[in-house]
C-alpha cells in the first residue's frame, strides 16, 4: 500500500526535477591571455548568459587538459592575446574552445551557446550591422518557458499507470498460483469470469487513484496547464489501464512464479514504456527496427494523447489516429488475456 | 573458515545456476538493456519538421528556405494553407516548427533594412524546441553572412575531446554497465536472503554451527563474482559492438569496481532485513536503482538539477561510480584524478557493510 501511494509521488518529484534536458550551468574555465577590458567583458558575458558557470578554481593553460579529464570543468575557452585589437580594427581573430565531449548532449549545447554568445557580443560592438540583414523573432507555443517538466510529468502518468496495473496484477495472480490459492478459488462455486473481474477491479481503482495523484502534483507543484477535456483524458485513461491489466493477466498465465512475473513485467512493460514510447527519447531518431517495435507499445499512444490534451488542448479530431491504435491494442490484448486465462483454467 | 566460505559460495552458485529462468534473466537482462538503450537512447535532435509559410515568394525568400535544408536538421514541409493552421499542425503533430517569411522580405533586405521573419516552435517538448531555436538562429546567421556579407571577424575554433562525434551511445554504455552492476548485486543479494527466510532455510542455517560472518561473506562473495562476470561480459560486448574506444586502464576500472561493489551488496543485505517477501525485496532494489540512476547523472548532468537535488545526489553512491567508470573508459582518468570519488565509495561501502552486519546479526538472534 505504501508502495502504491508513495512511489508515484516520489517518481513525480524525481522525474520532474531531476530530468532536465535544457543544458545550463556548464562549467567553463576561461584562460584570458589578452587581459584587456574587452576580453574581460567578453569572458564575463559567458557567465552572465546563465548557460555557463564559473569553476571554483582558475584554469591555467598548462592545467586545461587535466581539469577537463578530472571533470573539474566541462569546457575551456582560450582568449589569445590580440582580442581587443582585433575587435576595434575588425581583424580576423580566432578563439579556442576545448570541450569535454564525453556527454555528447552537453558538448553540443556548449558549442551552440558559445557561438550564440560570440555573435551577440560582436553585434553589440557593431550596432550598424545589427540593423541590417535578417531579423528573426521567435515564438514558442504551449510551453513558453521551455520547461522540461511540462514534457516529462504528463508522460509519467503513462509510465506509472502501466507499472501499477501490469506489474501488480501479474504478481498477485502469479502469487496465488504459486501458493495454490488460485486452484482453491477455482474449485469454489465462483465463476472464473467473476474471479478475474474481481481481481482486476481493485487495481483499476488503484491505478486511477495513482494517476490522479500524479496529475494533481503536475498541476499544483509543477504548475503544468491543463488545456483540454478532462473527460476525454479519463476515457483514454480507462482504455489504457484495461490494456495494462490485460498485459498483466497475460504475463501471469505465461510464467510460473511471482519472481518471474515481476521480472517479465519490468522487461515487457516498464522498459518499453520509458525508453521506446517517446517518453524521453524521440522515436523518430531511433533505428527503423525500434521504430516498428515502438508501434506496439501502448504507452507511445497514451503519451501523445495525454500531452496533447494537457498541453495543447487537443481533441478527438486530431487524436483519432492514436485513439484508434490504442483501442485496437487494448481489444487485442484483452481478448488474448481472457482466452489464455480460460485455457489455463481447463 | 575458508573452507566453510567456499562451501557456501558453492551452495549459492548451485542455487542460482539451478534455476533456469533465473539464469536466463541474468543473461538476458544486460543484453536487452544494452541493445534497447544503446540504440534508443539518443539526445540528438534531427529532422525537425518545419512548415514554411512564404508570403514573400521571392528569390531571396526561397534562398533563405533552402538554407534551412541540407544539414539534415530540418525537413521542409511546404504549407500552402493559412497561418492559422500552424497551431493545428502542432496539435495534429504534423510539424514541429514553422517559419513565416513576411511579405516584403526581399524588398526590405535589398533596401538595407532588417528583413523580418517569424519562427514558431512547438514547446511541448522543451528540449527539442530549444535545440530547434538554436539551429534556426544559426541558419539565419549563416544566411546573413553569405547573402548580406555581414561577417563577424571573430570566430571560434572548437575541439571536442574524448567523444569528438558527440555520440550518446559512447556515454550511455559505460553508464549502463554501472547501473547493471548495481542492480544485479543488490537484487541477487536481497532476494536470495529473503528467499531463504521465506522458505525457512535461513533459520536452519542459523542453527548450524556456521558463524554468521562466514554465512554473509560466502553469500556476498558469490554475488560479487556474479556481478563481475556480468560486468565483464557487458563491457566486452558493449564496447566492441558499438565500437566505443576504451582509453583508460582496465586494471583501475576493475579495482574501483571492486571497491564500489561493497555498497550495492551492503544495500542488498539491508533490504533483505527490511523486506518480508521476495516481491518486496525486488521492488525495493529496483526502486533504489531507478532513484540512483536518475539522480546520479546517468541521463542528465547533475549540474542541471535544482540546488537541493544536487545536495541529495551527494548521498548517491552511483554518482561517484558513474564518474569513475566514464572517466576511466572515455577520458583515461588515472587513479590520482579519482581520489575523491574513491574515498567516497570506500566510506559508503564501509558504512553499508557495517550497518547491514549489525542489522543482520540482530535479526539472526
Amino acid at each position: 500500500m505504501i508502495i502504491a501511494v508513495l512511489m508515484p509521488i516520489m517518481m513525480t518529484l524525481i522525474y520532474g526535477y531531476a530530468i532536465n534536458l535544457d543544458m545550463k550551468n556548464i562549467e567553463l574555465g576561461i584562460i584570458d591571455l589578452d587581459n584587456t577590458s574587452h576580453s574581460r567583458d567578453f569572458g564575463e558575458s559567458f557567465y552572465v548568459s546563465g548557460y555557463f558557470l564559473k569553476p571554483s578554481r582558475t584554469v591555467s593553460p598548462a592545467k586545461a587538459d587535466e581539469f577537463l579529464r578530472e571533470g573539474e570543468v566541462d569546457a575551456v575557452l582560450t582568449i589569445k592575446p590580440g582580442f581587443a585589437k582585433a575587435l576595434t580594427n575588425a581583424e580576423k581573430y580566432e578563439l579556442g574552445l576545448l570541450i569535454d565531449g564525453s556527454d555528447g548532449n552537453q558538448a553540443v549545447a556548449a558549442s551552440n551557446y558559445a557561438e550564440m554568445i560570440l555573435v551577440q557580443y560582436a553585434l553589440r560592438n557593431d550596432p550598424a550591422a545589427a540593423q541590417r540583414g535578417v531579423n528573426m523573432s521567435v515564438q514558442v507555443a504551449y510551453n513558453q518557458d521551455l520547461k522540461s517538466s511540462h514534457h516529462f510529468v504528463p508522460g509519467l502518468v503513462a509510465v506509472i499507470l502501466m507499472m501499477i496495473s501490469a506489474l501488480l496484477t501479474s504478481v498477485t495472480i502469479a502469487r496465488e498460483k504459486e501458493t495454490g490459492t488460485l486452484e482453491q478459488l477455482l474449485t469454489s462455486p465462483v465463476a472464473p469470469r467473476e474471479i478475474i473481474v474481481g481481481k482486476i477491479l481493485p487495481y483499476i481503482g488503484l491505478a486511477f487513484f495513482d494517476g490522479l495523484l500524479v496529475l494533481l502534483f503536475a498541476l499544483i507543484v509543477f504548475a503544468i496547464p491543463f488545456n483540454g477535456s478532462g473527460l476525454l483524458l479519463l476515457f483514454f485513461g480507462f482504455i489504457y489501464v484495461v490494456t495494462a491489466l490485460s498485459i498483466g493477466v497475460l504475463i501471469s498465465t505465461l510464467v510460473s512464479t511471482m519472481q518471474l512475473a515481476m521480472m517479465a513485467s519490468l522487461l515487457v512493460t516498464l522498459l518499453p514504456s520509458v525508453i521506446l514510447s517517446g517518453y524521453i527519447f524521440d522515436v523518430r531518431n531511433m533505428p527503423y527496427v525500434l521504430q516498428l517495435l515502438s508501434r506496439l507499445v501502448p504507452a507511445r499512444y497514451f503519451i501523445v494523447i495525454i500531452r496533447g490534451i494537457m498541453l495543447k488542448g487537443s481533441d478527438l479530431t486530431v487524436l483519432w489516429v492514436e485513439a484508434a491504435a490504442l483501442i485496437a491494442i487494448c481489444l487485442t490484448l484483452l481478448i488474448l488475456a481472457i482466452k489464455r486465462f480460460r485455457l489455463k483454467l481447463m | 573458515m575458508l573452507r566453510i566460505i567456499l562451501a557456501i559460495i558453492k551452495k549459492e552458485a548451485v542455487q542460482v545456476l539451478r534455476d533456469p529462468m533465473m539464469l536466463r534473466i541474468i543473461i538476458m537482462m544486460p543484453l536487452i538493456q544494452l541493445f534497447v538503450m544503446g540504440y534508443a537512447v539518443n539526445f540528438e535532435v534531427k529532422n525537425i519538421r518545419l512548415a514554411v509559410y512564404d508570403l514573400d515568394n521571392s528569390a531571396d525568400s526561397r534562398q533563405l528556405q533552402s538554407s534551412f535544408i541540407g544539414n539534415g536538421l530540418f525537413t521542409i514541409r511546404q504549407a500552402e494553407s493559412k497561418i492559422l493552421d500552424i497551431h493545428r499542425g502542432f496539435r495534429e503533430n504534423i510539424h514541429d516548427a514553422a517559419i513565416i517569411i513576411k511579405n516584403g522580405f526581399a524588398r526590405d533586405i535589398a533596401s538595407g533594412k532588417a528583413g523580418r521573419i517569424g519562427f514558431v516552435v512547438d514547446g511541448a517538448n522543451a528540449f527539442s524546441a530549444s535545440v530547434a531555436i538554436g539551429y534556426a538562429s544559426r541558419v539565419v546567421y549563416r544566411f546573413n553572412q553569405q547573402r548580406m556579407g555581414l561577417d563577424i571577424p571573430l570566430s571560434i575554433r572548437e575541439k571536442r575531446l574524448y567523444n569528438p562525434e558527440s555520440k550518446t551511445v559512447n556515454f550511455m554504455v559505460p553508464g549502463i554497465a554501472a547501473v547493471l552492476l548495481t542492480m544485479i548485486a543488490m537484487m541477487l543479494t536481497s532476494m536470495a536472503i529473503v528467499r531463504e527466510r521465506e522458505r525457512g532455510t535461513l533459520e536452519q542455517l542459523m542453527v548450524t554451527p556456521l558463524p554468521v560472518s562466514a554465512l554473509i561473506i560466502g553469500k556476498v562473495t558469490t554475488f560479487a563474482l556474479l556481478g563481475f562476470l556480468e560486468l565483464s561480459i557487458f563491457l566486452l560486448i558493449g564496447f566492441n559492438w558499438f565500437r566505443i574506444p576504451f582509453v583508460g586502464s582496465w586494471w583501475l576500472l576493475y579495482l574501483l569496481s571492486f571497491v564500489y561493489l561493497f555498497t550495492p551488496l551492503g544495500i542488498g543485505m539491508l533490504i533483505s532485513t527490511l523486506a518480508r517477501t521476495q516481491q518486496q525485496a525486488m521492488f525495493f532494489a529496483w526502486f533504489f536503482s531507478v532513484f540512483a540512476m536518475l539522480t546520479g547523472g546517468f541521463f542528465t548532468p547533475i549540474s542541471n538539477m535544482p540546488k537541493v537535488v544536487q545536495y541529495i545526489t551527494l548521498l548517491n553512491p552511483l554518482r561517484y561510480f558513474l564518474t569513475i567508470i566514464r572517466g576511466i573508459s572515455m577520458k583515461g582518468a588515472t587513479a590520482t584524478m579519482l581520489i575523491p570519488e574513491t574515498l567516497a565509495l570506500i566510506a559508503f561501502g564501509t558504512a553499508m557493510l557495517a550497518l547491514s552486519y549489525l542489522k543482520f546479526s540482530k535479526r539472526a538472534d
